[in-house]
């Protein structure tokens, strides 16, 4: 029951791009693509889940006081290994990734579930967590590079959707489509929630830091 | 005082362990590494020469260009006599970043073909220098005429890409430096073998 | 559903719409229901002294003052001139329109800002724009850049520029593809703008190659040029902008350092290079900038509001305009200059506010 629970958690509730906004570096900058986006979202999968089990494995040897740097060299080994991998056998995802394969270690979902989860709860549980916060992750970015690879370049998967005749509209594959496609889903997800917590009864899960009174244009 | 020994060897110990784990991994994908890349770079010189036989990458041979890199350039044979010769050329005169590509010629300097190696050219525009339509009209194309080598807006031969004229201006004069680097380092390069070009590229001019 | 997200504390949804309502009808009625909250937007935004114009009122003089070069662009670039404006106009209204009944706003077609946006849009457009082009601008600008962020009054970007930005940034062989004048009746002949040409010969021969005589000067103030539909005729512009200025729509301040800057910049590198850089009246009279100046730039809702600001953003944006112009990749600088300065805008108001008198400073 809880490992369902924990498991469904980053798919929803505790979505890691649409809802904690974290990991919004890969998120914007390799999602020009549906496998690129599934790439990253894999390979962060991969890292967050070994970490996790890791770091829930060692978590009672680690003092408190160098916690951060543990886990820092935890995840960046899974990072390397990836790298590593990922260049020896898939490596013309490897190429279209670049520099942000190593980058995931500065990916905050990682490092963030270790904090506050693996370090706090037993092995299985925690690679659950990593599971369900990776396939989140991994979905997420999948269809924001679906949206922007169908938009910006009239295909999905390399499979032509919109036939010859479609003109492109390069914005998306660029770097402004990025936030544009991000922040229409974002928007889309709170009306959905405020939808559903509506029919159930139930408060709405939207962050504060997502409405607008925190924007300086707007308490100007 | 205590303490710090202990988080000291705590930490040491999980570093000493990712090392070790790197370590492995590292010996484990070297070799696969390798073949991609080589796979990659055969997969490039395979489009830009004709037929050949030996083994390419353990044939070639280092030559310092007018800029000071070094370019390795590959000599491709069959049946033991060279009939075709690649190199890399690098244009900084990219719409973003610089453009590198492989460019294959025959003895006689004639383009075989290029392939276009690493680019960042803005996606649905310069990066359409990576189309069949733009990369083949280069071929069969050789050195005469220099007026020829620019783009059609420029007064040349070649068709550029529609609101990418930068970046197909600068693959375009990039590939004909390629082919005077070729003929600058002919003897070097074809070690003597070829005596044909310098009368052909005569007789051409005298048309 | 409405009444139980008002409960919510401040910046909850309802509430934004009711701040965008108010903006709307651009008065400051005394609170009738919940003063309390409405008491924190009565201080929020300027201007707070009220002479009777309405936000129609302001968009029809606008408007009224766009025409001569509208109609003028219709007469030099023909029927291809005129498609493209009655389709911005027309898919600005829609798009206006659904937009505020799917976010559940006042439906206020009626106050002319959509309208406004599909004309300055339009103008902003070569002739002979495809339908789809035209469309997909609008939709960026009524949609992307206005309604998403709350609708007329908080959008921080002008919404007509967002369109025109976008379309260049996407589709930029059909943004680039200009036609000749040709008047009625004569086939299309493509051309290239004036800037495009200067930068062309730059390109190609490494120099400026131009003549630049009283014809030429002649045919710009004329706007017997190719370029966006609103942009050529520069004595229609200057009229329009004259008449703004008299009607007290507009402040000269923008338009005036906007324009000034941009000659006094480009003058210094003439002066220095005049093989690399063109004559400093060619560039104030090519290009949008008149457009741009008079009537994108002084856009109420995304401009500075003290007269220190407005020297500021003008002059902001006409050294931007000239950097790329000069240094960029696009010929043409003027769109991307005012939407730098619009993000700078917040800054700039919050530094040049007068302080209240008595205040200690800051």
């Amino acid at each position: 029951m809880r490992a369902g629970k924990e498991f469904l958690k980053g798919f929803w509730s505790e979505n890691p791009v649409f809802r904690l906004v974290l990991g919004i570096c890969p998120t914007l900058a390799v999602t020009t693509t549906a496998v690129n986006g599934l790439g990253m979202g894999l390979a962060t999968t991969f890292v967050l889940v070994s970490s996790n089990m890791v770091i829930s494995m060692i978590r009672s040897f680690i003092p408190k006081k160098i916690r951060i740097p543990a886990f820092i060299v935890t995840i960046a080994t899974f990072v390397t290994i990836v790298d590593l991998v990922m260049n020896g056998y898939f490596h013309a995802l490897h190429k279209s990734l670049g520099l942000f394969i190593p980058l995931i270690v500065v990916n905050c979902v990682i490092l963030g579930r270790a904090e506050a989860f693996a370090s706090k709860n037993p092995i299985w549980i925690s690679i659950v967590d990593g599971f369900g916060m990776g396939f989140g992750f991994a979905i997420s970015l999948t269809v924001i590079g679906a949206i922007r690879e169908l938009l910006g370049n009239g295909t999905i998967l390399n499979i032509s959707i919109f036939g010859d005749s479609y003109q492109p509209l390069l914005l998306m594959i660029m770097p402004p489509g990025a936030f544009i496609v991000l922040g229409i889903l974002l928007g889309l997800m709170n009306k959905v929630e405020i939808k559903i917590a509506e029919r159930s009864g139930r408060e709405p899960i939207i962050s504060k830091a997502h409405d607008c009174s925190g924007c300086a244009i707007h308490r100007n | 005082m205590k303490e710090i020994f202990r988080l000291t060897l705590i930490l040491t110990v999980i570093t000493a362990v990712s090392a070790g784990v790197l370590a492995f991994v590292n010996q484990q994908t070297e070799q696969p590494i390798e073949n991609a890349l080589r796979e990659e770079k055969m997969k490039a010189l395979r489009n830009v020469l004709p037929p050949f036989d030996n083994e390419l990458t353990e044939d070639s041979i280092l030559i310092p260009d007018i800029t000071g890199d070094t370019l390795e350039v590959f000599r491709g044979k069959k049946d033991g006599k060279i009939n075709g010769v690649a190199f890399p050329v690098l244009s900084h005169d990219g719409y973003s970043g610089d453009i590198e590509f492989m460019v294959g010629v025959n003895l006689d300097g004639v383009i075989q073909g290029i392939e276009i190696l690493t680019h960042a050219e803005t996606p649905g525009l310069g990066a359409k220098i990576q189309s069949e339509d733009f990369k083949t009209q280069f071929k069969t194309r050789g050195i005469n005429n220099p007026e020829l080598w620019e783009v059609e807006k420029d007064g040349g031969v070649f068709k550029q890409i529609t609101g990418a004229t930068i970046s197909s201006r600068a693959v375009t004069r990039a590939v004909y430096k390629g082919l005077k680097f070729y003929e600058k380092h002919i003897n070097e390069i074809t070690g003597g073998e070829n005596t044909g070009y310098e009368n052909k590229k005569g007789n051409k001019e005298k048309k | 559903m409405e009444d139980e997200m008002k409960d919510k504390g401040p910046g909850s949804g309802a509430e934004k719409r009711e701040q965008a309502a108010d903006k709307k009808k651009a008065s400051i009625k005394p609170a009738k229901k919940k003063e309390a909250i409405e008491a924190r937007f009565l201080v929020s935004s300027s201007p707070h002294i009220h002479d009777g114009q309405t936000t129609s009122g302001i968009m029809r003089l606008v408007i009224f003052a766009l025409l001569p070069a509208a109609l003028f662009s219709v007469y030099i670039f023909g029927i291809s001139s005129l498609r493209v404006i009655i389709i911005s106009i027309c898919s600005a209204l829609l798009f206006e329109l659904v937009a505020l009944r799917i976010m559940k706003r006042p439906v206020n077609v009626r106050d002319g800002s959509a309208l406004l946006t599909g004309l300055l849009l339009a103008l902003n457009l070569p002739p002979g724009s495809p339908w789809w082009l035209v469309v997909t601008g609008t939709f960026f600008a009524i949609v992307v850049a206005k309604q998403f962020f709350g609708g007329l009054g908080y959008n921080p970007f002008n919404p007509a520029l967002i369109g025109r930005v976008v379309l260049v940034i996407s589709f930029p062989v059909q943004m680039t593809k200009w036609i000749a004048p040709s008047k009625w009746g004569a086939d299309a002949v493509t051309t290239a703008t004036p800037l495009g040409r200067i930068a062309e010969s730059l390109e190609a021969l490494g120099h400026i190659e131009m003549e630049f005589g009283r014809e030429e000067i002649l045919n710009l103030l004329v706007g017997n040029r190719g370029g966006c539909l609103g942009e050529v005729s520069i004595i229609l512009l200057l009229a329009g902008g004259l008449y703004l200025i008299v009607k007290k729509v507009i402040s000269w301040h923008i338009p005036v350092t906007f324009i000034g800057s941009v000659w006094a910049m480009t003058g210094i590198f003439h002066l220095i290079d005049p093989a690399h850089y063109a004559n400093p009246t060619f560039h104030v009279l090519t290009g949008g900038l008149f457009l741009g100046a008079i009537f994108m730039a002084t856009d109420y809702v995304t401009s500075p509001m003290t007269p220190l600001g407005k020297i500021i953003f003008g002059a902001g944006c006409g050294v931007i305009t000239v950097l790329i112009r000069l240094f960029g990749v696009y010929p043409e600088g003027v769109s991307f200059a005012i939407l730098l300065m619009n993000a700078a805008t917040p800054l700039i108001d919050r530094y040049t506010k007068q302080k209240v008198f008595g205040a200690r400073a800051a």
